[in-house]
């Protein structure tokens, strides 16, 4: 098995990854939400439901870009102190090497302030990453809640694509697919951000 | 890591460490110098992050470490500056002194504390305490950017990659049979350096100064005749062989 400390730098790289990939597929969202109000506007009394479903998935895309923007903004700063982070860690462990090694040298105490100095800085970061995951892993749930929204919206669309009639919908039942096949997608990112995250959490517990 | 003292007068000594037996057998033997004067240290070439924790050890038998204020880095080459983010860590209030070509190369190894002094092509000066110190140019001996440290008091020239030859871990610290070392030296000067006319400008500068001890970055130093042994010996070799055509 490999030790998933050794690495944590990279997992937080690919969450950031995925994240970015995230914001693509919001932003298809808000395209699809442009889609209905066309079909809204065509249908225009047959379909007076169309128009606040239109709304709705406008502001779903958009909390989503946000959203993600947010998250993806977060694992690139937890990225940068992650790396930080490595490199204290390094640092430590070659003083260790040296305190190890170097024992009876003349002037060893005259890097214990420096090793002090270094291991504070080593603590603050591990706060800081540990701050830093929290945070992540709390926008992530509320990213997955907003999506909930995303299955209503998607049956909602069908529902009027029933009332609609033949004209409209194929259109409406195409806005609920894209609805539900982004909120799908997103949600796989989620999950998968949410179970690097769980390890990352796990690991900073257990040192 | 051994630690050879190799100067020492009233205002200051020059200490060799090297001949690092726990390094793995891939990594280039690499030697470090240091200047000690009565107040501060100058580390020169302080090698690469392998090499840190043992250079680390072995230094603070010498000096403490807070009294290492002045780095020098002669070329950006990874077995020179690699463990840079390491001491940066460890000496904040530290200068390096490096060509200024390489700052912006040479930061990619991570640099928050320790001040960068750029050297300028033609080479500068540096006093720590009451020691005179001078940064030679030998730039394309083999980078581009490239300075030796010369110190006149103590006549010693700290060459850098020029004079260094690929030897094993345990071999002798000073060169005893010239003709024999040649053999240790050809391939590398040929091969890494890549100018006839940058080198033989070089021999031509540093025949003027005066020199007991030639000091390489890796294999042995030179003393007394076989100082001006290897310039000649530098001088007539045809280097940059490495073109296509042969
Ligand atoms: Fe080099
Ligand atoms: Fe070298």
């Amino acid at each position: 098995m490999t030790d998933p400390n050794n690495n944590y730098f990279v997992s937080v790289a690919e969450i950031a990854a995925k994240l970015d990939q995230t914001t693509l597929i919001s932003q298809q969202l808000s395209l699809t939400a442009s889609n209905a109000r066309a079909v809204a506007l065509r249908a225009g009394e047959k379909a007076a439901g169309i128009r606040p479903l239109t709304d709705f998935i406008d502001r779903l895309a958009e909390i989503t870009i946000l959203s993600s923007k947010k998250i993806n903004a977060l694992a690139v700063i937890l990225s940068k102190t992650s790396v930080k982070k490595m490199r204290a860690d390094n640092a430590i462990e070659r003083f260790n090497a040296v305190y190890k090694s170097g024992k009876e040298a003349k002037y060893i105490d005259s890097i214990d302030k420096q090793h002090q100095s270094c291991k504070l800085e080593q603590e603050q970061l591990e706060a800081t990453y540990r701050r830093q995951i929290n945070q992540l892993s709390i926008e992530l749930k509320v990213l997955s809640s907003e999506l909930r929204n995303a299955i209503i919206l998607a049956t909602l669309s069908r529902v009027e694509a029933s009332q609609s009639g033949a004209q409209y919908q194929d259109a409406l039942i195409n806005v609920a697919d894209n609805v539900e096949g982004a909120a799908a997608k997103i949600k796989e990112h989620i999950k998968y951000s949410q179970h690097k995250v769980s390890i990352l959490e796990e690991c900073v517990t257990l040192e | 890591m051994k630690t050879q003292m190799l100067f020492e007068n009233g205002s200051h000594a020059w200490i060799m460490f090297g001949r690092d037996d726990e390094k793995t057998e891939k990594i280039i033997d690499t030697n470090q110098y240091m200047v000690v004067t009565s107040k501060n240290a100058l580390l020169m070439d302080p090698g690469g992050i392998e090499l840190f924790s043992a250079m680390l050890s072995a230094v603070i038998k010498q000096v403490p470490a807070d009294k290492i204020t002045h780095l020098f880095a002669s070329h950006q080459d990874p077995d020179i500056i690699s463990s840079l983010g390491l001491w940066d860590q460890a000496l904040p209030n530290a200068t390096l002194h490096s060509p200024w070509i390489w700052e912006g190369f040479i930061r990619h190894f991570g640099m928050e504390n320790i001040t960068y002094a750029p050297i300028p092509d033609e080479g500068r000066l540096l006093k720590i305490d009451n020691v005179n110190l001078e940064f030679i140019p030998a730039h394309y001996l083999h980078s581009s950017g490239n300075f030796n440290v010369y110190d006149g008091e103590a006549k010693i020239l700290m060459s850098g990659d020029i004079g260094a030859a690929l030897e094993a871990v345990d071999a002798p610290i000073y060169v005893e049979d010239f003709d024999e070392h040649i053999d240790k030296m050809k391939m590398f000067h040929q091969r890494w350096m890549p100018s006839n006319r940058a080198k033989n400008d070089w021999v031509k500068r540093v025949r003027k100064l005066d020199i007991d001890m030639m000091c390489p970055q890796h294999g042995r130093i030179f003393k007394g005749d076989n100082v001006k042994r290897f310039l000649d010996w530098f001088e007539a070799l045809d280097v940059g062989v490495a073109t296509n055509s042969g």
